[in-house]
């Protein structure tokens, strides 16, 4: 099918998509910024949020309607997570659970797995996280080492270590990209494995991190854990397809919570520079102060658009979904950063302090500048495939 | 029963509210939404409903407005009500509110309700009176600042916020009942139940389908004629007492206040 045949989603949301972006909202703004700050003083998960949301059914608003979501694939479910940062609560764990892990085993989990994972997540109830990158194979896949060995019962066993795994503390399963160990001991292809958070042989730790939001990193340690076949999505060695149906979800998701971040933050800046007077006047009157908020509006707005075309286009199952959901990751990660941190600028030293949360929404739109995928990345992919450029890695 | 509840498609709240000097009415061009005090009344009828004290048969939500309207009784059906009329009508434009509470009286008619639900207040226009003038052409009670219904089967008993603490009210049905806001906290809709909203009946009705006399409507059945438009006097910049020793707080505002003689 070419790309003009496609019936796409217009470039405006519809009256059913502003309703679930209003509807959001305002649940999420009930609890805001200071929820968020509140659960990591008070070390516990988003329960209470994620829950209001779940049993109304936008956590799994992407989720095929046959196994309990809302069909409405991942333009409704970025449009949930942008919503949800705009409100001071960005989650994680709607990029790896909904986004990674449904679409994942919306394409490729046989129907028991779908009964027994998909249901939950679609509903809310059940949540994955993702767990890809090891401390010497992030940007490089191929150095991945956790291994999945057959054991002699039929099983597999478990092998390795994970690092910078976001949400387990709140997840009942991770979704982990192994490779299968053959028999003369190297290493095969990727496989996908599910593990339960509590399988005997599974402990992690906590990664102390700068980025104070409502998820945490866990770097994890697989010690010979039993995992049965009806854990592995896509078969033994079969996991390669399945990871890369879950890369564009992860891209536009990222995309989808820097831009709510960058709202939120330019909403603020330009406020504050309406109302913060310093010689007699309104900041805001000197145009050193206002062209930077307007060309971060302007950037915003952009990645805003590249958001939904790499959602529509995913949607639509349409080529060049990869190219767009990279690029709208990039522009969006970019232009978070760039509405931050000219709100902290527009905030003069009020920007540092805690009571104006900007600094809380600094580095998780900083992040995204390096995971899900980082922005030299992103560079090498497009260098190489829209421009057709050697290969640079 | 039978639930009515009457809404209204008002500018956004995140719209900064304009008067166009020409038309020398309220800028009603941007982004509209459902009139916010709205959503307490429809709450209202869904609690009737889901309380099980009576049995009703269905809450049909009615608004007078232009073809955007709809929208607004989108979200109405989404946040619970079983249908929606509107009533849209070019010969209905520039009414005022005793002409709007004419019109909407007659949908009224042509439903017979048991109880008429309505907001306390649009977040533009502000009159607070259309359930008054709703009950009077449906020759109906009409009880106001309502912030909590007791129903039985053919009457109510409501607590009115009065300006000096709280009135025990009760009323037989039919009755016209606005409620003010902090009568319930209004839910959220569902993602089901916003997908569902364009399915639900929606009947579009124009003057000649509700039997309204056209001389009573509009520009010219309008009784009222805007004269002039003016921005209200610049308040004077109030003081501001900082905080830095609370007894030392205390005593400044009181002596801000018998100053002025406004304590004795
Ligand atoms: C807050 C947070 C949450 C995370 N959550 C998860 C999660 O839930 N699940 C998960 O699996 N992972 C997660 N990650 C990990 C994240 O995906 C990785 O950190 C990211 O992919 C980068 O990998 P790395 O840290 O190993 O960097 P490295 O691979 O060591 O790269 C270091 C630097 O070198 C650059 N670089 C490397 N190779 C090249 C090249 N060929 N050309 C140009 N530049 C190059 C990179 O761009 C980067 O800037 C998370 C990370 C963070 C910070
Ligand atoms: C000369 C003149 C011309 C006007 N022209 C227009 C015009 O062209 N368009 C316009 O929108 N307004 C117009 N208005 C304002 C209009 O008269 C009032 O908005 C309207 O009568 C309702 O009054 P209110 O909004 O103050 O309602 P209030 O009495 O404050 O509202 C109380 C409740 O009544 C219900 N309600 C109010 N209006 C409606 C409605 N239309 N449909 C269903 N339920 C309703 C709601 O439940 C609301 O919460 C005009 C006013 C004047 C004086």
């Amino acid at each position: 099918m070419s790309t003009l045949e496609l019936n796409l989603h217009p470039i405006l949301p519809d009256a059913e998509e502003q309703m679930l972006r209003e509807t959001v909202y305002a649940i999420t703004s009930s609890y805001g910024q200071a929820y968020t700050r509140s659960l990591r003083e008070e070390d516990r998960p988003p329960t209470e949020l994620w829950d209001e949301l779940a049993g109304k059914g936008y956590m799994g608003v992407n989720i095929p309607e046959e196994y309990g979501g809302g069909g409405l694939g991942m333009l409704a479910l970025s449009a949930v997570g942008e919503e949800l940062a705009a409100a001071g609560c960005p989650l994680l764990l709607i990029v790896v659970s909904p986004a990674i892990a449904g679409s994942i085993l919306t394409k490729h989990g046989t129907e028991e797995q779908k009964e027994r994972w998909l249901r939950g997540i679609g509903d809310g109830t059940t949540k994955l996280a993702f767990g890809i990158t090891e401390p010497d194979a992030g940007t490089n896949s191929h150095n991945l080492s956790t291994s999945l060995k057959p054991s002699e019962d039929g099983g597999y066993l478990l092998t390795g270590q994970k690092t910078y795994i976001s949400g387990v503390e709140d997840a009942d399963a991770v979704l982990v990209v192994a490779r299968g160990r053959n028999d003369d001991g190297s290493l095969g292809l990727p496989s996908l494995v599910i593990v339960d958070v509590d399988a005997p042989g599974f402990t992690r730790q906590e990664i102390p991190m700068a980025v104070k939001g409502a998820d945490k990193q866990w770097t994890l340690f697989f010690e010979n854990v039993e995992v049965e076949e009806e854990r592995l999505i896509g078969g033994f060695n079969g996991g390669l397809g399945p990871i890369f149906d879950g890369l564009n979800p992860e891209r536009i998701m990222g995309a989808a919570i820097s831009t709510g971040v960058g709202r939120r933050a330019l909403d603020q800046g330009a406020q504050y520079a309406r109302e913060r007077e310093v010689w007699g006047k309104p900041i805001a009157t000197h145009q050193g102060v206002a062209h930077p908020l307007a060309e971060s509006k302007i950037e915003l707005e952009l990645a805003r658009l590249m958001t939904r075309k790499a959602a529509s286009l995913y949607d639509a199952g349409a080529k060049g979904a990869g190219e767009a959901s990279n690029m709208a990751k990039y522009a969006a990660a970019e232009a978070g950063i760039s509405c931050v941190d000219n709100a902290i600028q527009a905030h003069g030293g009020n920007g540092f302090a805690l009571e104006y949360g900007l600094t809380d929404m600094y580095w998780g739109v900083r992040v995204a500048r390096t995971a899900p995928v980082s922005r030299e990345m992103v560079l090498n992919y497009v260098a190489e495939h829209s421009l057709g450029l050697p290969k640079s890695y | 029963m039978k639930i009515c509840v009457l809404v209204k498609e008002v500018p956004d709240a995140a719209v900064e509210k304009r008067m166009d000097s020409n038309s020398m009415r309220l800028d009603r061009s941007g982004e509209k939404n459902l009139n916010p005090f709205d959503t307490h009344a429809i709450e209202a009828a869904m609690q009737i409903k889901e309380g099980g004290a009576v049995d009703v048969e269905e809450v049909v939500a009615v608004t007078m407005g232009p073809e955007s309207a709809v929208r607004a009784l989108h979200k109405a059906v989404s946040l619970g009500a079983d249908r929606s009329v509107h009533l849209t009508d070019d010969a209905l434009a520039d009414s005022d509110v005793s002409a709007t509470g004419y019109a909407l009286a007659q949908v009224l008619k042509s439903e017979s309700p048991d109880l008429v639900l309505l907001g306390q207040q649009s977040d533009d226009g502000e009159c607070y009176t259309i359930g008054a003038v709703v009950a009077d052409h449906l020759e109906m009670p009409s009880l106001t600042q309502v912030i909590k219904i007791d129903t039985a089967a053919d009457k109510l008993t409501c607590e009115r916020q009065a300006e000096y603490g709280y009135d025990t009210v009760e009323v037989t049905l039919p009755a016209v009942i606005s409620v003010g806001d902090a009568i319930n906290e209004p839910r959220y809709p569902s993602l089901k139940a916003i997908m569902g909203a364009k399915k639900k009946q929606l009947d579009s009705k124009g003057t000649g389908d509700v039997e309204i006399d056209a001389s009573k409507v509009g520009a010219d059945g309008s009784r009222t004629r805007v004269l002039a438009i003016n921005p209200p006097p610049a308040k004077q910049a109030g003081e501001i007492i900082e905080d830095e020793d609370t007894n030392e707080t205390v005593e400044k505002i009181v002596a801000w206040l018998d100053e002025r003689k406004l304590i004795a």
